[in-house]
Formats: C-alpha cells, structure tokens, sequence
C-alpha cells in the first residue's frame, strides 16, 4: 500500500492544473492590449474529474488549454480584463485551499508516523 | 512549462505597458516640437504575443530532460506580451496661427505635431489600470508560490 493515496496523487495534479491556469491567466492580462489576441483558459478541474472517472492515474492527466473566440475591442482583442481579473483571484484562492488541504493530509500522515505508544 | 512561468508572464506584461507609458508620455512631452521645419511625428507601440516554445532556455531544459518542449499544453502560447516595434504615425500636422515663431511659413501658420493630449492621457489611464493589473496577477501567483512552500512546514 502506497504512502501517497489516490486522493493525494489528485490534489497534487489539480495543484499543477490550477499552475498552469494561472499561467494562461496572467498571459490573458499580459496581452490585454495585443491586437487579435484571444484568450485562453484551461478547465483542469472537468479534465481531472473526468480522468479520475475513466481509471486514469490522476498525475498522468496532461491539461490542455481552450481558446474563446470573442471580440471586445476594435482591433480583435477577446481579453475582458474584469472577467480574467476575477479568475485570478479566484484561482489563486483555489490554490492556496489545495495546499492546505495536501498540508493537512500530510500532518495526519506525520502524526501517524510519531505516534509512540 | 516550468513553475515560474507564470511570473515571467506577468513580468513581461509589466515591461511592454511601461514601454507603452514611456511612449505616450514622449508624445505628450513633445506635443508642440517643431524641430525646425520637420516637426515630431508622435509614436505608436505595436504589441505581439511571445510564443511559450520561443524561448532559449525552454529549448535547453526539454533537450536536457528528453521530454518535448511544452509537456503541458502542446501548442500553449502563453509565453506573454513583447514589444515587437515602435512606429511613427504618420499623421499629418496641424496648423497654427503663430505669425512671431521663426518657423512660420509665409501665411504665419506654424506646423505643429497632431497630438491630442486628451487621447494621450486617456492611454495614461488605460495602460496605468493595466500596470497595476498584472501587478496584482503577480502578487496573486506570488502567494501561490508562497503556500506551497508551506506544504514543506511540519
């Protein structure tokens, strides 16, 4: 029996999803002002459950990103700062749960393991 | 795609709006630049997005490890944003009543740059609203960072 459960494996993969999240978002806001420039995003969350689904080994799950095609400004640009903004934020605290939630998984493990008679 | 990625994003973000900002503040500094006879064309930045597989040490690190440059998203351009050039537009000047100025022409018109300080301004809000922006994405990954050192925390 591994040391490392399915559901460790899972947090560690959606930890590197909500990464590379966060990196497209930040390129999104970058190019705010790039002409024809369009957005990008990547749902790792729908990727991860549905390869959890099928019997895939979480960590083997590679994101892939999705392009919208939308047009907010004059010169082709797709990227709403609001609503990349507010993506941001919030996958930044999705993050930062995810971590505690490994930390804690960890502590139990720890608290396990130091547990004398 | 390596873990700091999303940093270096936001930081080139940073650059090309101060590139921006350093542009428009020289079109509004030399709104009334004559030169003497060849008078300021104000100045345009065009951007381009950088592609995530462009970059030399991305190269490097894939050949290095044997796995393909982009394991992460193939064909991801989340590289961020460069300045790819500054242009001078080529707007025509405008004409100013100014009879005493050395460089009046004949009817005492002075030819002047076609700078509008409003729209200069209106950009210095603009590219101001998206400094601070990717100032906060990177302060947003920074505390991401941040807490997964603390996985590390007994």
């Amino acid at each position: 029996m591994s040391l490392l459960d399915n559901t460790q494996l899972s947090l560690e993969s959606a930890m590197s999803g909500s990464m590379y999240r966060q990196t497209l978002l930040s390129n999104d806001l970058a190019n705010a002002d790039t002409p024809g420039f369009q957005p990008q995003d990547v749902n790792f969350q729908q990727e991860l459950s549905n390869a959890v689904a099928s019997g895939q080994s979480p960590t083997s799950v590679q994101f892939s990103e999705s392009t919208t095609s939308q047009v907010t400004s004059s010169d082709g640009n797709g990227v709403d700062t609001n609503v990349v903004d507010a993506d941001i934020a919030e996958n930044g605290l999705l993050y930062q749960t995810l971590t505690q939630v490994a930390a804690a998984r960890n502590s139990i493990l720890q608290s396990a393991i130091n547990a004398s008679g | 795609m390596s873990f700091f990625d999303a940093l270096n994003v936001s930081a080139s973000g940073l650059t090309a709006t101060r590139t921006e900002m350093d542009v428009t503040s020289e079109n509004l500094a030399n709104a009334q630049s004559t030169n003497n006879g060849t008078p300021y064309k104000p100045q345009a930045v065009v951007l381009s997005t950088i592609g995530s597989g462009d970059s030399f040490q991305q190269e490097l690190s894939s050949a290095l490890s044997g796995t393909p440059a982009s394991a992460n998203g193939a064909g991801s351009d989340a590289g961020g944003v460069q300045v790819s050039q500054i242009v001078s537009e080529n707007v025509p000047n405008q004409l100013v009543y100014n009879p005493t100025s050395p460089n009046a022409n004949a009817k005492g018109y002075v030819e002047e740059p076609d700078i509008q300080p409003v729209t200069e301004m209106t950009n210095l809000i603009s590219e101001s609203d998206s400094y601070q922006a990717d100032v906060t994405a990177m302060d947003t990954t920074k505390q991401m960072y941040t807490s997964t050192l603390q996985l590390l925390q007994a």
